[in-house]
């Protein structure tokens, strides 16, 4: 059976997250993510590292190649394998976010063209990364057509994270609290949800046979259970859930608060109570948008892991 | 009133959360089923390659020497943690001597992102050239059958090729020609098909690569 481990989980991670991270800044300059962002340039930055890095990992564990990378060329050669398309599609990306975060970085206007592109790229990388698993019918657990549709919007949701997570701690100039990044990071996390539950129903349909219920086994109540419920589900998943929807709640509030507060003679208490309780909330997103990646990490990490071959090798 | 109004909203909303999931569930299962239903009308006993040759294993007439594998691990020096071919048994006493099944449908050749993997079309024998490997290890996850394996020591991934070059000079292949017993033979799979197949003892559904290989069980 195959040797993949934590290089390809976190090669699998990096691609969604870099992949996303464009997104992020992508959705953010053409103004999905409210009127004032700073989210507009810092996942332009990251973009193509994290994902040259994430190839990066993805040479480092191969064999042969590894001694004689002249042979890694030829990886552009079988257009009917799935990983020569990622190949094909990390490279163009690669290329492409990085003459856009050269533009943004000189702060001169790309082509709308050139935006583009990369955005649907950045698309194809994050469903790349999920149809390399998917596609493998001896590992029915991956053989699911549900795969790629959990990584891409896992990539989405991580990467609205770190560019959020970067944005605060670089573009300290403009901070700003965009009540519709909130929703946005609602509405993934929930989409992350439903397609994780989707995933699991379709498995425990039968449709993709004994073996791969073995394997979701695996994650639900046998080995890899702790990790799957703690690190995932309750740290990765249900826990923004909830301080999402809070936001959403608080914010609906605020304007009516903020008027309250400008009537109010006696500015200066309301304020600093408003500051406090801002900054406290403030460190909960930041450390929401922490457990979103780590939640986003441990999913790569579990779905490789739990990979049980059709076949055991065995005669019954 | 207010309070009322709250504990409604959230009400309302696990049941609509509660309506998407089982709506997601659902689409989740359907088109699975359809696909399944493509799949078993595209199911093929047709030969992909001119002539399509294929081992045959008879169990009741198999003595357990393990000539065959021996006699290939001498001569092409095959680490034995990463066998080219293998005699399985269980406790009931059951075995099969298997390699490589040189499939009609080799999912190791699809995947293999260098092409190392050719199916020839003059016999079908599936053949993997190690000296273009990069050692990815995607069709050791590929191959239903883990007849590809990662040599530890070149890092390059090799397996069973049917001792193509001893055919060519017009001698069939190691294993099959040191079987006392003849129950390890190779045949064309026209023939062959019509006596088996290799739905055997839990080995995975032909149907994903159309294996080259019958099993005959005792
Ligand atoms: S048995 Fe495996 S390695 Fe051999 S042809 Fe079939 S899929 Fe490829
Ligand atoms: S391990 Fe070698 S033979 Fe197998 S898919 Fe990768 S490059 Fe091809």
């Amino acid at each position: 059976m195959g040797h993949w481990g934590w290089l390809i989980a976190i090669y699998l991670f990096l691609g969604g997250l870099g992949a996303g991270a464009y997104l992020t800044s992508f959705a953010a300059e053409k103004g999905f993510l409210g009127k004032k962002t700073n989210l507009n340039q810092v996942g332009y930055y990251v973009s193509a590292p994290i994902v040259a890095f994430g190839a990066l990992l993805l040479i480092t564990d191969l064999g042969q190649g590894l001694k004689k990378p002249w042979l890694i060329i030829n990886m552009f050669l079988n257009f009917s394998s799935v990983m020569t398309w990622g190949i094909y599609i990390l490279t163009a990306f690669i290329f492409v976010a990085f003459i856009k975060a050269f533009f943004v970085w000189k702060k001169r206007q790309a082509p709308d063209v050139l935006s583009y592109i990369g955005a649907i790229l950045a698309l194809a990388t994050a469903a790349y990364t999920g149809m390399l698993l998917a596609v493998i019918e001896g590992v029915p657990f991956w053989n699911s057509y549900l795969m790629p549709v959990v990584f891409v919007v896992s990539a989405l949701s991580t990467g609205l994270s770190l560019t959020s997570l970067l944005a605060h701690f670089f573009e300290k100039q403009h901070q700003v609290h965009e009540e519709r990044v909130s929703q946005v990071h609602l509405w993934l996390v929930s989409m992350e949800i439903l397609s994780i539950t989707a995933f699991f129903a379709l498995i425990y349909s039968g449709s993709q046979g004994a073996v791969a219920k073995l394997s979701a086994n695996l994650l639900l109540t046998e080995s890899l259970a702790l990790p799957f419920w703690l690190l995932l589900i309750l740290a990765g998943l249900v826990g923004p859930l909830v301080f999402y929807v809070q936001q959403s709640r608080c914010q609906k509030k605020a304007p009516l608060a903020m008027k309250e507060q400008n009537l109010s003679e006696n500015a200066d208490m309301p304020a600093g109570v408003n500051q406090g309780a801002s900054a406290k909330s403030q460190n909960a997103l930041l450390l929401c948008d922490g457990a979103v990646m780590v939640g986003g990490l441990t999913l790569r990490c579990l779905i490789v892991f739990a990979a049980l071959p059709v076949w055991n090798g065995l005669l019954s | 009133m207010s309070h009322n109004k709250r504990v409604e909203l959230s009400r309302r909303s696990v049941i609509k959360g509660g309506l998407l999931l089982g709506t997601v569930a659902a689409i989740g299962l359907m088109p699975i089923k359809l696909l399944r239903a493509e799949e078993t009308v595209k199911e093929n006993a047709e030969p992909k390659t001119k002539k399509q040759i294929g081992f045959s294993y008879d169990e009741a007439k198999c003595i357990k020497c393990e000539n065959c594998v021996r006699i290939c691990q001498e001569t092409y020096k095959w680490e034995t943690d990463a066998p080219w071919r293998k005699l399985l048994r269980n406790e009931k006493g059951d075995a099969l001597s298997m390699s490589c099944n040189h499939c009609a449908d080799p999912a190791c050749a699809k995947v293999c992102p260098v092409n190392a993997y050719t199916k020839r079309e003059s016999d079908g024998v599936v053949i993997q050239d190690s000296s273009k490997c990069v050692g990815c290890g995607y069709c050791l996850y590929a191959c239903p059958y883990h007849a590809p394996h990662i040599q530890k020591k070149s890092g390059a991934v090799s397996k069973c090729h049917f001792c193509y070059k001893l055919q060519d000079s017009g001698s069939g292949p190691m294993c099959v020609g040191v079987c006392p017993t003849q129950a390890l033979t190779m045949g064309d799979m026209k023939e062959l098909s019509q006596k088996g197949n290799l739905n055997y003892k839990g080995l995975p559904n032909p149907k994903i690569t159309n294996p080259s290989m019958i099993a005959i069980p005792k």
